[in-house]
């Protein structure tokens, strides 16, 4: 086969994979009859097999890694189509804009837990700062693009208060830092009044350029204007985490994780680099937040609790630490496979922390692991080094 | 601030310390032989205190024994069942997990504690509701001076701190407590020296787990009731104890669970509103690490070049 | 390549034909969603309400009289606002589901008010009691049928000062719940001339309350008034015996259940609590409802606001068979509900949709069961409260 050709097929295979993927996503979400939802879930993991029988993940990470562009195209292109498609169905919308918002949330937790080893058990603490300065600003009238800036901002300023225990601490000790500071928001937020106290707040609608987002955008759902934006948010932040990991940012951040001594040794300032990404990861959070709060129109301190946090590394380490590819399926699978549990009630989180345990006991790597750095191209050679 | 109350203060205090240290201890040991967080551990003490229930209830079905037989009896099928707990545990979700990096082992003992919790509420009759824990203590009180402390309250003291003490002891004086400590500074030299591994870490859960039963028996009886939701806080303020205290060192869990208690009752007693008063606790313990990042009683710490 | 081609267009078409062939269409099926805590610390009130309104379908089911089949879509808001959002979405935007039995948690409801709005489903809160949730704003589709706290503090202050009480220390968890009915018994209490003389916010999964009861003692109240629910109200109630405070215990509408008195065992003797409605055991609806109730098994009782979630899934019930499925005109029809008989006595409902509810039912613990005040020993004077 020529070279070209080769090439072709590739993207074509890549094209139909994440075709397929989307729509079983999509029959996911719309589809409530348990049998159904047994039959989708059962062609997913067919077609998971005869994807990996052609070794499809593979060719994916290649593309992933060599050919960013037209991995974006091809991942992108069905996801648009498939949002046009269901443009009338709230609810998918709904949840597809909350996984993206959590997957956003999740690549900054990335870059401090996966690329500096910086842990961070206080994610909805700053999901919650970035909520609630929407909250306070937009009730205020500012241009709402810039009140999500500044969610983001306030995040990271919030986070600064941190800095000195967090750059002190490691392990254990920097979970300790970051869990007394979740607890002691959500409490702090409840049992003071100035900002709701525990009713939490209400929030204006979202306008952008005079477009109001709880609108219904162009006779379709009312949720289809926050999906786009999550998304948007999404790539750009997960095109931002991905160009960090790649460059001598990442080369840095990945140094000051493996090995402080070491790092140190040849110049590395680990401070500066500790403060940068625990920093840059809190402004990525506070986005999160921010576009949260303002696509349920309402928040209240209960929504960013400690057990919230923990969902947030959960997604983390499920899809793999340090992968930012992987951080989207696992939020996916956090946020949608509970509320696809409903139909056994009160019995779904006892059935969830069984699945999240079979999981971590059978692929205690996550879904989708980080490869090594490779730092000459393989791609249309034979494979010299073995991710 | 009244004076007069300080008395009682202080035993109140006491006694949540002395709960809070056992926990604690629980994490510390944890930490030492394996590096792991085990999160699952203030469910497991919630459990215990579900077991001692359910063997004093059955005995009180069975005829009249006398309380402190009941209690004795109580006491041992909550330790043996959550020590067995425990070394499956150990056996089945921490030792697999020692290859993949330590959040890992953190997440799955917390869903771990997670479906504790829940099985707890769906399977115990009832069980979303609190459940009355029986009075196995006697409940006279001794004045001394002006001071008035129930006996229950001073056994309960005094059994917890004879529990650590215990624990203490066997721990530098026995062949197991010294297998723990040498897997603890170092488990490779550790099988070396013909020490088995597997073994002392499945004991040390064990016998971590007997210990959250304990305590989660006092707790039932101190407060006479309990709740299948109780474990979450408890485990959290365990964790942050033994981590302030220092992770490794018994005498550190033992003054950061002390240290907690002492916290949480200042706050109480300084807030007009009380619910401040863990705002105010874990404050304090954020400006500890920022003062002490590797707790009071730091771990000997070296990096390896 | 032509093979997999072929396997793949096979999955997608049996996906399709699943997709399409599976949406049998049932004409007479009408479905009602009931929303409420399932899991979590709350999720003893969740169950008992789901079970009520369970039982209101099922009796509607089996009534051959009835012109539609009922479904009832049970959703689990896990007390949190963003996840009530997420269900409330979710079942606004089914369009087989007309009406709604929502929120047990006034958090959960104040901000899902505007998702039902949006997609005009009409919706009766059957336990949330902040008055925020219908008098916070305008919307026709919100109803209530449980009153708010406002009514229920006036009348128990009042009846505590006809009984010669003047002195009270109030314990209330800083929750909506806790602090709203710290707020409006305060207001009522200082009205009728009694004093409050401590007051002390606390959390809600605070364990030990040795250190606020030993300030209380030194207070020496008369009352301690508890706004909180049961498994805080069972602590504090039972802590208060280890420091010998001698005051009287009164609580709120949140304890009145029976783990309160199974939890507290004879130390619940005397304790006086005040609920909107009237008494289930008073009323011929009512003793038919707890017969029923027990009838069908279920695993736990209906809980303080069981009969609430059945009034409320009765009146949705009545609604469809008046108007036919239809939102707009359900809302109109419930709209104008006046003296409608219920196991909860007459509903009526206001401008805003909250039921007016005439009466506010005294509670107190007498052998071990509430007992409606004006039928107990206390009353006769054969007991004494303490003081």
């Amino acid at each position: 086969m020529k070279k070209q050709d080769k090439y072709l097929v590739t993207y074509c295979e890549i094209l139909l994979t994440s075709t397929i993927t989307t729509i079983l996503v999509v029959a996911f979400l719309i589809v409530e009859k348990e049998m159904l939802l047994g039959a989708i879930i059962g062609l997913g993991i067919l077609g998971f097999f005869i994807a990996k029988g052609r070794g499809i993940p593979h060719k994916i990470d290649q593309v992933y890694r060599e050919h960013p562009c037209v991995f974006y195209l091809t991942i992108v292109s069905p996801v648009i189509i498939a949002i046009v498609f269901c443009r009338h169905e709230h609810f998918a919308l709904f949840m597809i804009a909350s996984v993206a918002i959590y997957a956003t949330a999740c690549l900054g937790l990335t870059l401090q837990l996966g690329y500096t080893g910086l842990t961070n058990f206080a994610g909805a603490a700053f999901l919650g700062v970035g909520g609630y300065t929407v909250a306070v600003l937009t009730n205020q009238s500012i241009p709402n693009v810039l009140v999500i800036l500044l969610g983001g901002l306030m995040a990271a300023i919030i986070g600064s208060l941190l800095i000195l225990p967090v750059l002190r601490t490691r392990g254990h000790y920097a979970a300790l830092v970051t869990i007394a500071f979740a607890l002691l928001f959500k409490t702090f937020l409840e049992i003071n009044d100035t900002l709701g106290g525990p009713q939490g707040l209400k929030i204006a609608s979202f306008k952008f350029f005079g477009l109001d987002f709880n609108e219904p955008l162009l006779g379709s759902s009312f949720y289809l204007s926050y999906v786009i934006a999550a998304l948007l948010l999404m790539l750009v932040v997960f095109i931002i985490t991905r160009l960090i990991e790649k460059s001598w940012l990442g080369l840095h951040l990945d140094a000051v994780r493996l090995d402080e001594t070491v790092a140190s040794c040849f110049g590395i300032n680990i401070a500066a680099w500790k403060i940068l990404a625990f920093t840059l990861g809190n402004f990525f959070i506070g986005l999160a937040g921010g576009l949260y709060a303002q696509m349920l129109g309402h928040i209240a301190p209960t929504n960013f609790t400690f057990a919230d946090s923990l969902i947030l590394i959960s997604i983390v380490i499920l899809g793999g630490i340090g992968n930012p590819l992987g951080v989207i399926p696992a939020s996916f699978l956090i946020i949608v496979l509970p509320e696809k549990l409903q139909f056994i009630q009160e019995y779904r989180f006892l059935l969830f922390s069984i699945l999240v345990i079979l999981v971590l006991v059978y692929r205690p790597e996550g879904l989708l692991k980080r490869g090594l750095r490779s730092f000459y191209r393989t791609w249309g050679r034979e494979r010299k080094l073995e991710n | 601030m009244d004076f007069s109350l300080l008395d009682q203060h202080i035993i109140n205090g006491l006694v949540l310390g002395v709960i809070y240290a056992m926990v604690a201890v629980g994490f510390t040991l944890f930490f030492g032989v394996l590096n792991v967080i085990k999160f699952s551990h203030g469910d497991v003490l919630m459990a215990g205190s579900f077991a001692a229930l359910i063997a004093s209830l059955f005995l009180s079905q069975l005829g009249e024994f006398p309380t402190w037989l009941n209690l004795c009896i109580s006491l041992l099928f909550a330790i043996s069942i959550m020590a067995t707990l425990g070394t499956l545990i150990a056996q089945h979700l921490v030792l697999p997990l020692r290859g993949a990096p330590p959040l890992n082992t953190l997440l799955i003992t917390l869903m771990l504690g997670l479906a504790i919790r829940e099985a707890v509420r769906l399977f115990y009759p009832n069980g979303s509701n609190p459940k009355p824990f029986p009075r196995l203590l006697p409940e006279n009180s001794w004045i001394i001076g002006t001071m008035e402390i129930r006996q229950d309250t001073a056994i309960i003291i005094v059994g917890g701190l004879l529990a650590i003490l215990i624990l203490n002891l066997a721990i530098r004086k026995t062949r197991l407590g010294l297998s723990i400590r040498a897997v603890a500074q170092d488990p490779e030299t550790a099988r070396l020296m013909g020490i088995n591994f597997k073994r002392i870490v499945l004991g040390t859960f064990a016998l971590g787990s007997g210990l959250a039963a304990l305590a989660g028996v006092a707790n039932g009886l101190y407060y006479h009731e309990i709740i299948f939701d109780r474990g979450l806080f408890l485990g959290v303020i365990g964790f942050s104890a033994a981590v302030v205290g220092g992770l490794g060192s018994l005498l550190g869990a033992i003054i950061g669970g002390f240290l907690f208690a002492f916290l949480q009752t200042i706050g109480a007693i300084w807030f007009s509103v009380p619910a401040y008063k863990d705002v105010f606790a874990f404050v304090v313990i954020i400006m500890i690490m920022a003062w002490r990042p590797t707790g009071l009683l730091s771990e000997i710490n070296s990096d390896r070049v | 390549m032509g093979a997999l081609m072929n396997r793949i267009l096979l999955i997608m078409l049996s996906l399709g034909v699943f997709l399409f062939g599976c949406s049998s269409n049932e004409t007479d099926l009408v479905k009602i969603a009931f929303i409420g805590p399932l899991t979590g610390g709350v999720s003893a009130n969740g169950i008992g309400g789901r079970n009520s309104a369970d039982l209101a379908i099922k009796l509607a089911n089996a009534d051959t009289s009835k012109k539609y089949q009922y479904e009832l879509v049970v959703l689990d808001d896990e007390c949190k606002p963003n996840i009530g959002i997420q269900v409330a979405t979710k079942a606004a935007a089914d369009s087989k589901i007309f009406g709604a039995v929502a929120h047990y948690c006034s958090a959960v409801a104040v901000g899902t008010v505007d998702v039902f709005h949006k997609f005009a489903l009409p919706m009766i809160v059957w336990g949330a009691v902040l008055p925020e949730i219908t008098y916070g704003n305008d919307y026709p589709e919100i109803h209530r049928v449980n009153g708010t706290m406002i009514n229920q503090n006036d009348v128990a202050a009042r009846f505590m000062i006809d009984q010669g009480y003047r002195n009270w220390a109030i314990i209330h968890d800083t929750t909506d719940y806790g602090k709203g009915h710290d707020k409006y018994f305060t207001e009522s209490i200082e009205k009728y001339g009694g004093k409050v003389l401590g007051r002390f916010g606390v959390t809600a999964d605070q364990q030990d309350f040795n250190a606020e009861l030993t300030k209380i003692k030194a207070l020496k109240p008369e009352v301690l008034y508890f706004g909180g629910i049961t498994p805080i109200g069972v602590r504090v109630r039972t802590q208060m015996d280890r420091l010998n405070i001698p005051a009287l215990f009164q609580g709120t509408s949140g304890i009145i259940s029976d783990a309160y008195i199974e939890g507290t065992g004879n130390l619940s003797e005397g304790t006086l609590a005040f609920r909107e409605g009237d008494s289930a055991e008073r009323l011929p609806g009512g003793k038919m409802f707890l017969t029923k109730y027990k009838e069908m098994e279920y695993s736990s009782p209906p809980e303080a606001y069981g009969p609430f979630a059945f009034a409320a899934a009765n009146l949705i019930i009545r609604a469809v068979e008046a108007v036919g499925p239809d939102r707009k005109k359900i809302t109109k029809f419930l709209n104008q509900i006046k003296d409608h008989n219920s196991v909860i006595g007459k509903i009526s409902f206001d401008d805003n949709g909250q039921n007016m509810v005439p009466l506010i039912t005294k509670f107190v613990v007498q052998d071990g069961k509430w007992v409606i005040w004006e039928a107990s020993d206390y009353q006769s004077g054969q007991r004494q409260l303490s003081r």
